[in-house]
């Protein structure tokens, strides 16, 4: 998968790249079982220090996103939160409300809000579907 | 929890070559596996910092530790385990590229020669020719193989890239620092000064940057991206008159509104919300915006 990393984004690099990760998991662009790439080429492609490329990875193996197979390297794991319901959700919530908080700021109102979610829904479904029957040809 | 020793402890350094100071009370911590940036203007103490680290300094005052040791008492434990590229590079003119290496070899217990091999086929150095023919950027590229290649816990870099085409500074950036650190991430520490700090944008962890020889700021990559910042905000008419206290840059042009703010923008992001502006956006300074806004403010 390619990466692009934004220094002027304000988010951490390693966070940008753990995202994107999830991202492209979401999507099916990555598969369950796919590589991601080794830590030292992706490192001088995007011309940043392994440790925080070490970082993302690390996160997203705390995250049960990827695992790491010793001397095969990094990838993408079946999706299985290991955490309880309730945590999910909780952490779920947490990203909600900040989504609410932008759109309080940005003057978009409640209903046009959950318009804009289920048009962001089917926009990711309809990528994943995408993804799915190119895999299948 | 023990946190590990420290690869680098400066405290409160000071050493003036007779009555000009180069550097007054610095101290930085700089941790096993890191990659540490020293970033300062031409004449700020970065040089002289590192040569206290390699004991070609004594320090006049403080006291300066390389893995806890202090160099001037175990220079020689302290050297087996760093290697230093100093800015100014003398090689023997006599010798070829091979026997350089061959002779350098010679002081180390230990030497990756695939490693070696790897670096040569990366960078087309011929190891026949002597080393009084190099180019400059064919000579930093020598002595970072003679550095990387005894896979030492400590790499000291003193401008690497300065005088170097675009080309090969990105080169020397991807390949050098993506081979030293391969291995034993945990322990492979780099410290290196610059004044280009554009290009070690993404390869930075943590830095200080030093003027006048004391270190301004000492901070995380990450969290100086977060803190500083530039708020842009465009308004219906002239802008109101708006508190502006904490801003460490104001552009007013029209109806616009550039701030530089050092941690105290959502604060002022909230005030200028307020006044219902028509757009408004941030961004991080970049490393080099940060050194420049920290130097001036």
């Amino acid at each position: 998968m390619l990466f692009h990393i934004n220094f002027k984004s304000g988010k951490p690099v390693y966070l940008q790249l753990v995202d994107q990760v999830k991202a492209a998991a979401a999507s099916g662009a990555l598969q369950p079982g796919e590589a991601l790439p080794s830590i030292r080429p992706l490192a001088e492609e995007l011309r940043l220090n392994r440790n925080t490329i070490a970082k993302a990875y690390a996160e997203l193996e705390s995250l049960s996103v990827i695992e790491t197979l010793p001397g095969k390297g990094c990838f993408l794991k079946q999706n299985h939160s290991p955490l309880r319901k309730e945590i999910r959700r909780k952490l779920l919530i947490e990203e909600i409300d900040q989504a609410i908080v932008m759109a309080h700021h940005l003057q978009v109102p409640g209903p046009e809000f959950l318009e804009l979610i289920q048009e962001r829904m089917k926009a990711l479904e309809h990528k994943r579907r995408a993804n799915e029957e190119h895999k299948e040809k | 929890m023990n946190s590990p020793t420290p690869a680098i402890e400066i405290q409160h350094l000071a050493y003036s070559y007779g009555k000009a100071e180069a550097v007054h009370d610095l101290s930085l911590r700089v941790l096993p596996g890191r990659c540490y940036g020293l970033f300062g203007r031409n004449g700020a103490g970065k040089t002289t910092t590192m040569k206290c680290l390699l004991n070609l300094l004594r320090p006049q005052r403080g006291q300066v530790r390389v893995f806890g040791l202090d160099p001037a008492q175990a220079e020689v434990e302290v050297k087996r385990r760093l290697a230093y590229v100093p800015d100014q590079l003398a090689f023997y003119p006599w010798m070829t590229v091979r026997e350089t290496l061959d002779y350098l070899t010679s002081f180390r217990e230990h030497w990756d020669g695939k490693k070696e091999q790897e670096l040569f086929d990366r960078f087309g150095l011929d190891p026949a020719k002597r080393t009084d023919a190099l180019s400059k950027g064919q000579r930093t590229q020598l002595a970072l193989i003679a550095a990387i290649c005894p896979e030492p816990d400590l790499l000291v870099l003193d401008e690497p890239t300065s005088g170097l085409d675009p080309i090969v500074r990105r080169e020397f950036i991807e390949t050098v620092i993506g081979a030293y650190q391969e291995g034993q991430p945990g322990s492979r520490t780099i410290l290196v000064s610059t004044h280009l700090i554009a290009e070690f944008e993404g390869l930075i962890d943590e830095f200080a940057i030093i003027d006048q020889g004391a270190a301004v700021l000492t901070v995380e990559a990450d969290q100086a991206r977060e803190r500083y910042q530039r708020i842009r905000a465009r308004f219906a008419q002239a802008p109101p008159t708006v508190d502006l206290k904490g801003a460490l840059q104001v552009r007013l042009e029209g109806r616009e509104l550039e701030l530089v703010v050092n941690g105290s923008g959502p604060e002022l992001l909230e005030r200028i919300r307020k006044h219902n502006p028509e757009s408004l956006s941030t961004e991080s300074l970049t490393l080099e915006e940060i050194f420049v806004a920290a130097l001036k403010s």
